[in-house]
């Protein structure tokens, strides 16, 4: 009865052991001509428009999109230790600084196909072909009209105002968000300017360590805990989408500024993608590009998730284009990867969190 | 005779092979730690060792008390709902903190009546999420016990309150010890709660250092200092166990005769019980459930079937396996002399890391078979042992300290006795151990159960390709900000570690040692 006990307890551990082992055969080879193509994408964009995009490939091409999704620093390690035994085909990142680490890192491939070329500004693809933005954010400055003017948050100086001491939200500085636009300020204005501004507003924020996430400083604020947050901006225009009851009234009581129209021009990040180093299916993978940076693939982005498209020639969603136009600001994408350490050591020295 | 030896000495290697085995990823972070030549600066040092400290006091000094007070009112007394109370107690634990952290901060979030921010509300949180783990505990080493000796201090006229203070908790001590450790290991591995309401930790520092920082070696280095405190932790542990020797206890078993608390004092231990069920679990669920109702047409609940069963199968295949390291860790351990309890210990240490780090000491682990050419690209097979292994690096800890503690109940007379009828090593451990440990041995298969089922971090890193959990779908939904359809699989994972939960209660009940 006992030895029954125990064959109950650990027989089903004996099986998983027996699976495992099982399954311990060699990664699944590349598709071949004939079979059902395949390409395997490391994803670090969450998005549901990226698996209604991925869908729409397939639809138009055959082709199936398998997605692995994990940040963008974990995909890093993954794909350094799988080397050329890699499963990946194509790299989806947020952030130019994660692609100028997969360039630096040697994990991508030109993608060598000049129809992509054609498609994205010179400014958002990298010169080698090794990465190609295919949307773009904005970092703005939300703000609660009740308490303050558009006039009084016009820059991202005026966040280091006295005035709005414990009034600013944002989220921590080691955010990736928040590393490029440091370091982009880095490239722009120089080390000593950028470590004084990260001072003046590590100073005036309401918490540090500051807490949560994008969509948690613009609830701050709506609920008058601060007077502005800094934002990527399309939180605020889901809140303005969503029909939930506190989105709702977090919504109306928001507005928000392209900062710096007068100066430099607003932060501009994008999100990215880039041939893997040791792609199996390559051809498919370039397709699967080429498909991203399309007219109606970058039409379907802003509609689903109110990014603005990369191409020029592509119309912003009706949510986007009612922002208006703005001046982006014009500093090299590859200073957010090559000064993204010095960001965070500044971000450190300031004292923000 | 010789035979005999031989076979413990064959169970003590493999004991300590296992435990190598399972404690390997632990140290590829600590030889990335050691690989630098000397300390690597981090940002905020100080304040995150502070910091760390003061979750571990408050945040784990919380669950300790609410968790052991909550197991000794059940455990050894009568008062209205405790039969209900003995199961809802353990419902926070299918909640992992980081949506605990997610669910309080809606519910205290800016414009709620009742602000939770800072360091304090992460506090709150662990005390809450990790409460269970010293109820648990605490329940499996009280029914473990004989109550002879709270039954005699009733009959030599004590009062309630104070047989339970001066007989009950030195009873439960070994759990209390045991569940401490467990979740103040849990505390200072936490990333998700600790980021989401800014308190700043030594992990919170491992991820800032490395993600932001590219700096894995301090990022390694301090993970190593979180490996450095689960070993005092489970040093301090082993001492007070073995501070006190009532493990003993009498051999003589008979049915539970509990405390009855009459009026008051009844239902005072009766509004704390509800306290805690109302705010681990009622309060947060609740608000999930609210979450998901208000996202409504959004969510998208066909799309979590194939999530749902992939969690299942991890649960099950992860479980398993290890449960079985842990079982055999804990036995090696118990029987095995020194080499088994540094086995245990050796396997105990990678609770304190954060998961995605020993993820990461793994993948460089197959980064060097690979190179050597010893295995192949990240298939499915590959990266799903990877991942099993993960989780068996992970959590053997959860699974092998109650266990640990259960098998203290078999006193060395017992297993003198056994060995002079001739029982070797495996008849002993079957037909001695395994049944008067029976109580631990659930708790432990649950624990780790729920653990796996939730487990965010290497699951996000380790799955092979279409591989897709519960908890990886919430995290993408919560990741893009979208709290309220990141409800739904958070409640499904709720409602997948309840299942076990029912079992183990009906269990525990059943599981009285010497009513086989």
């Amino acid at each position: 009865m006992h030895r029954r006990a125990l064959i109950r307890l650990f027989s089903p551990a004996a099986l998983a052991m027996g699976l495992i082992l099982a399954g311990c055969g060699p990664a699944r080879a590349p598709a071949k001509t004939g079979e059902e193509q395949v390409v395997r994408v490391y994803s670090s964009r969450h998005y549901a428009a990226d698996k209604a995009l991925y869908a729409a490939f397939t639809e138009a091409t055959g082709i199936k999109v398998e997605t692995t999704e994990a940040g963008g620093e974990e995909l890093l390690a993954r794909l350094k230790q799988e080397g050329e035994a890699s499963p990946a085909d194509l790299i989806v990142t947020v952030d130019a600084g994660n692609l100028w680490r997969l360039t630096q890192e040697g994990l991508l491939q030109p993608h060598g196909d000049a129809e992509i070329d054609q498609s994205v500004p010179a400014r958002f693809r990298d010169p080698n072909g090794m990465w190609v933005g295919f949307s773009k954010r904005a970092r703005v400055i939300a703000y609660a009209p009740a308490r303050i003017s558009a006039a009084q948050v016009a820059s991202l100086d005026d966040l280091t105002a006295p005035r709005l001491r414990g009034k600013v939200c944002a989220r921590t500085s080691s955010n990736v968000y928040n590393l490029s636009l440091l370091a982009s300020r880095i490239e722009r204005t120089g080390p000593d300017a950028a470590l004084a501004w990260a001072r003046g507003v590590a100073a005036n924020l309401r918490r540090n360590p500051p807490e949560g996430n994008d969509t948690a400083q613009l609830y701050a604020v709506a609920a008058g805990e601060c007077d502005v947050a800094l934002v990527n901006h399309y939180y605020l225009l889901r809140l303005r989408a969503s029909t939930e009851a506190r989105d709702v009234a977090a919504a109306a009581a928001l507005a928000m500024v392209f900062p710096d129209q007068a100066g430099a021009g607003t932060h501009i990040n994008i999100s990215g993608a880039g041939i893997a180093r040791h792609a199996k299916n390559r051809d498919a993978a370039v397709a699967l590009l080429r498909f991203l940076v399309s007219v109606r693939a970058q039409g379907e982005l802003g509609a689903l998730n109110e990014e603005f498209p990369i191409r020029t020639d592509v119309q912003p969603a009706p949510a986007l284009a009612a922002l208006g136009a703005f001046r982006e600001e014009d500093v090299p994408l590859t200073a957010f990867g090559a000064r993204q350490a010095e960001a965070l050591a500044l971000y450190e020295r300031a004292g923000w969190r | 005779m010789a035979l005999n030896a031989a076979r413990v000495s064959g169970a003590r290697l493999s004991g300590a092979i296992l435990a190598l085995l399972v404690c390997l990823p632990t140290l590829a972070v600590l030889a990335v730690a050691i690989s630098a030549p000397g300390p690597v600066k981090t940002a905020f040092f100080w304040d995150s060792v502070a910091g760390t400290g003061l979750q571990l006091l408050v945040g784990g000094g919380g669950a300790l008390i609410l968790g052991g007070a909550a197991a000794l009112l059940v455990g050894t007394c009568r008062f209205p709902g405790v039969g209900l109370f003995s199961w809802t107690l353990v419902l926070p634990l299918v909640a992992p903190p980081y949506i605990l952290a997610y669910a309080y901060s809606g519910l205290g979030g800016p414009g709620m009546p009742v602000r939770l921010e800072g360091p304090l509300a992460a506090s709150l949180i662990y005390a809450l999420a990790c409460g269970p783990y010293v109820y648990l505990a605490t329940r499996a080493a009280l029914v473990s016990q004989s109550v002879c000796a709270l039954e005699a201090a009733r009959t030599l006229g004590a009062s309630p309150l104070r047989a339970v203070v001066t007989v009950g908790v030195p009873l439960a001590w070994p759990g209390l010890a045991a569940g401490f450790a467990l979740a103040a290991m849990e505390i200072a591995a936490d990333y998700g709660a600790a980021a989401h309401f800014g308190a700043q930790t030594i992990t919170t520092g491992v991820f800032r250092a490395w993600f932001a920082g590219q700096n894995p070696v301090g990022a390694a280095q301090l993970a190593a200092l979180l490996v450095v405190t689960a070993g005092l932790l489970l040093a301090l542990e082993r001492r007070a166990r073995g501070a006190r020797g009532f493990a003993g206890g009498s051999s003589r078993w008979r049915a539970l005769n509990p405390i009855a608390l009459n009026g008051l004092s009844g239902w005072a231990a009766c509004g704390f019980c509800a306290l805690l069920t109302v705010l681990g679990a009622v309060l947060p669920f609740g608000y999930l459930v609210d979450l998901a109702v208000a996202a409504g047409d959004r969510i998208d609940w066909a799309g979590l079937v194939p999530a749902a069963a992939d969690t299942l199968m991890l649960g099950v295949l992860g479980g398993s396996v290890t449960f079985t390291a842990a079982g055999l860790v804990a036995l090696a351990a118990a029987r095995g002399g020194r080499l088994g309890q540094l086995g245990l210990g050796a396997a105990s240490l990678g609770y304190a890391a954060p998961g995605a780090v020993l993820a990461v000491g793994l993948l460089s682990l197959y980064g060097l078979l690979r190179q050597a050419g010893l295995v192949a690209g990240l298939g499915a097979g590959l990266g799903l042992f990877l991942l099993v292994w993960a989780y068996t690096a992970r959590f053997t800890a959860a699974g092998a300290q109650p266990v640990a503690a259960g098998l203290e109940r078999v006193t060395a007379n017992m297993t003198g006795a056994a060995r002079t009828l001739g029982a070797g090593f495996w008849a002993r451990s079957l037909r001695l151990d395994v049944p008067l440990a029976a109580p631990s041995l659930l708790a432990a298969a649950l624990i780790v159960f729920s653990e796996i089922v939730r487990e965010l971090p290497a699951t996000l890193i380790l799955r092979p390709f279409g591989v897709e959990t519960l908890a990886t779908r919430a995290h993408a939904l919560a990741a893009d900000e979208q709290l309220a359809q990141a409800a739904a699989p958070a409640l499904l994972i709720l409602a997948i570690g309840v299942i076990p939960i029912v079992l183990l209660v009906a269990g525990i009940g059943r599981a009285r040692a010497g009513q086989r």
